[in-house]
């Protein structure tokens, strides 16, 4: 493997656009590192049909910003869950428009980043918490479509999380 | 980019340069309503097509520029119009656009219910969503609310199942929902924390001290001083029948099922039917007090005595079917696993006997003390000793394997959950131990006087003392949350299960036994 380390591969995004990576950045991905390990080296660039130019780059910047971190554990869901805390790097990296996040979770679950796909998932978890859901419909531009008789109902029947 | 249809006539056209992601454009209900008084409205038609037909043939590059080139030419009122009308389209409803089992993994972030009962109001879809078992399950989980066949769930049916409302996609009132078990759940733990309700309040007619006091499924069993067993129900706590025929005391007793066993003063163990209040047998044999009882099955049960024996009975058949003798002192305490009993005397040793022959196994020598009392879980094996210390020992080897070093007086009440292991002194201390570094995590200050009684479970404890107080603390943490009643003299014994406490407790010169009801829906 430690030759291989300085190897690069190519990437193309769904527009066209190549990126030359480290193996050891675009291992990040278990979709791409999967790749490598099952096709060896290859001059060939891989297509990469669900992520576009803007995407990529963002994504592998966290990669490459990543790429020396141990592999996660094969942990189970919960212990992923419970580790609820977003480091300064990765808050500032995701500070970007909603777009953008949303766009980086969708890569990161394909391109099977579990890390970046999580840290993206609880930053858009944590723009949920603590809100009203008015508060939470304009945070997402969510259109009330609930009858006034069915927003009473449904408010009285969740009633009980209210604090007590 | 190539363009089928021709643009739709609408002021604005969505160009949102989205590649190839599987992802829709804002939806067209999403474009503002321009209202009349816009100056867009006096323009000629044609020209507005012209500039927005010659915008699609520029490339992104181009498309910036000219962009650029307008907003530039902006007043702040016109700038503010375009920040109010872009701002909404660049938000994106996550968790319905996404793939529903990433809207459900964001929704795994979130620990607290209210965020998550708040979010089901947002809109239909995020209402159906937040209805998903996964997102409840995932929570129960988290909130160590499992799903057990134990009292709380089994019976009585409850009620909340056929509360859901006909907008809710709950119609099975008879199946499991992980929503519903949370919502109930929720609600108790928030009872104990600051609510529930006395359900009754005994005062006994006639004084005694309360020696013993168990709260199973059906039945809340409580042994006197002064001959005499209550029984009352545990869903509702009414007294149902009173067991007597002990002609002295009743110091031990145990029941499973309809099966009760109860010893006393008067040197007899009586097997009693619950159900129907009737005395099965009478087992002579003891020349002393039986100051501890346990059963191993509605089968097996064993007495310790006073008068330095243990008595292993046939319960069924109301035969004695072994003699264990070597305690030279009263044996004061006991507990049963599998087929081993454990005993703990005032010799200061605890014996580990094999029931199924009768033989001592072990003897475990170490305390400088008189032992009162006793836990032992198949693996460990804790006593409590007046030499202010607990020590564990292994069943196996009979070795000593720690000593807990802390009280300042009598380690009295023990309570052991695999590696969790609480005790409470007669220097008014609760203490918790962690039975692998075996160190002491938390201490509490909990009564002036000694500690009587304890129970925990994986959230709390429930303490009383001889202070006359009943305090409920959080076991993680080691802190308060608040006095259970109001004090009392002294407090006899208390017991607990997920939704209810029993307390007996002298007050005002009365025995008194308190039931309490965290329950969902009372």
């Amino acid at each position: 493997m430690s030759a291989s380390e300085a190897k690069k591969i190519t990437l193309k995004s769904c527009d066209d656009i190549e990126f030359k990576v480290d193996i050891r950045v675009a291992s990040r991905s278990i979709l791409l590192k999967n790749m490598i390990e099952d096709v060896g080296e290859t001059d060939q660039s891989i297509p990469l049909p669900n992520v576009n130019e803007r995407v990529l780059k963002k994504v592998l910047e966290w990669c490459e910003h990543h790429k020396d971190d141990p592999q996660p554990a094969i942990e189970d869901s919960d212990t992923r869950r419970r580790n609820t805390e977003i480091d300064d790097w990765n808050k500032k990296f995701l500070e970007v428009e909603q777009d953008m996040l949303f766009e980086i979770i969708l890569a990161a679950n394909y391109l099977d980043i579990k890390q970046l796909l999580d840290i993206g998932c609880k930053t858009v978890a944590n723009m949920i918490k603590g809100k009203t859901p008015e508060q939470i419909r304009e945070t997402f531009n969510i259109q009330n479509d609930f009858t006034p008789e069915e927003e009473e109902q449904i408010r009285k029947e969740n009633e009980w999380a209210e604090d007590r | 980019m190539q363009r089928s249809s021709p643009p739709p006539p609408v002021p604005w056209v969505s160009t949102t340069t989205f590649h190839s992601l599987p992802t829709p454009a804002p939806s067209p209900q999403l474009l503002p309503h321009l209202s009349d008084g816009y100056p867009i409205t006096n323009r000629p038609d044609d020209f507005n097509r012209t500039v927005r037909m010659g915008f699609q043939n520029m490339d992104n590059l181009q498309r910036q520029r000219l962009l650029a080139e307008l907003l530039d030419s902006c007043n702040n009122e016109q700038l503010v119009f375009v920040s109010n009308y872009i701002s909404p389209r660049l938000k994106r409803d996550f968790l319905k656009e996404l793939p529903i089992e990433i809207s459900l993994h964001i929704l795994s972030f979130i620990n607290d219910p209210k965020t998550l009962s708040r979010a089901s109001c947002v809109s239909k879809f995020w209402h159906t969503l937040l209805n998903d078992e996964f997102t409840w399950k995932n929570l129960c989980v988290r909130h160590h609310y499992r799903r057990r066949s134990s009292v709380s769930l089994s019976s009585p049916p409850s009620p909340t199942a056929s509360e859901s409302s006909d907008l809710s996609s709950n119609k099975r009132s008879s199946h499991f929902s992980y929503k519903d078990h949370f919502r109930r759940r929720y609600i108790v733990e928030s009872n104990w924390k600051n609510g529930g309700r006395t359900l009754v309040t005994h005062i006994s007619t006639d004084v005694g001290v309360v020696t013993s006091l168990q709260m199973c499924r059906n039945y809340i069993v409580v042994g006197m001083d002064n001959k005499k067993i209550h029984v009352f129900g545990a869903f509702d706590g009414k007294h149902v029948k009173t067991l007597t025929g002990h002609e002295g005391g009743v110091w031990a007793l145990q029941y499973i099922d309809e099966v009760l066993v109860s010893g006393g003063c008067d040197r007899d163990v009586r097997v009693w039917d619950i159900n129907t209040g009737q005395c099965k047998h009478v087992l002579h044999g003891h020349t002393s007090t039986v100051r501890s009882l346990k059963m191993k099955d509605k089968r097996i049960a064993v007495s310790g005595s006073r008068d330095t024996l243990l008595r292993v009975w046939d319960i069924q058949e109301g035969i004695l079917l072994h003699l264990l003798a070597g305690h030279e002192a009263s044996v004061r305490c006991m507990e049963i696993h599998g087929d081993l009993v454990v005993s703990g005397s005032y010799d200061c040793t605890a014996r580990v006997w094999d029931l199924t022959t009768g033989q001592c196994l072990h003897v475990l020598h170490g305390h400088y003390s008189q032992i009162y009392s006793i836990a032992f879980d198949g693996e460990r094996i804790i006593t409590g000793s007046l030499d202010s210390t607990a020590r564990v020992w292994s069943p196996t080897s009979g070795q000593c394997l720690g000593i807990l070093q802390g009280h300042t007086s009598l380690v009295g009440q023990i309570q052991l959950k695999d590696t969790t292991l609480v005790t409470g002194g007669s220097d008014g201390a609760i203490r918790i131990w962690d039975l692998e570094t075996y160190q002491c995590i938390h201490r509490m200050a909990a009564h002036d006087n000694s500690v009587t009684c304890l129970q925990f479970d994986n959230k709390r404890i429930v303490s009383g003392g001889n202070d006359g107080h009943v305090k409920l603390w959080d076991i993680q943490t080691g802190t308060s949350i608040r006095e259970l009643t109001s004090a009392g003299n002294a407090v006899w014994r208390l017991a607990f299960n997920d939704t209810k406490a029993v307390i007996l407790l002298q007050r005002e010169g009365k025995t008194i036994m308190e039931v309490l009801d965290f329950e969902a829906d009372s």
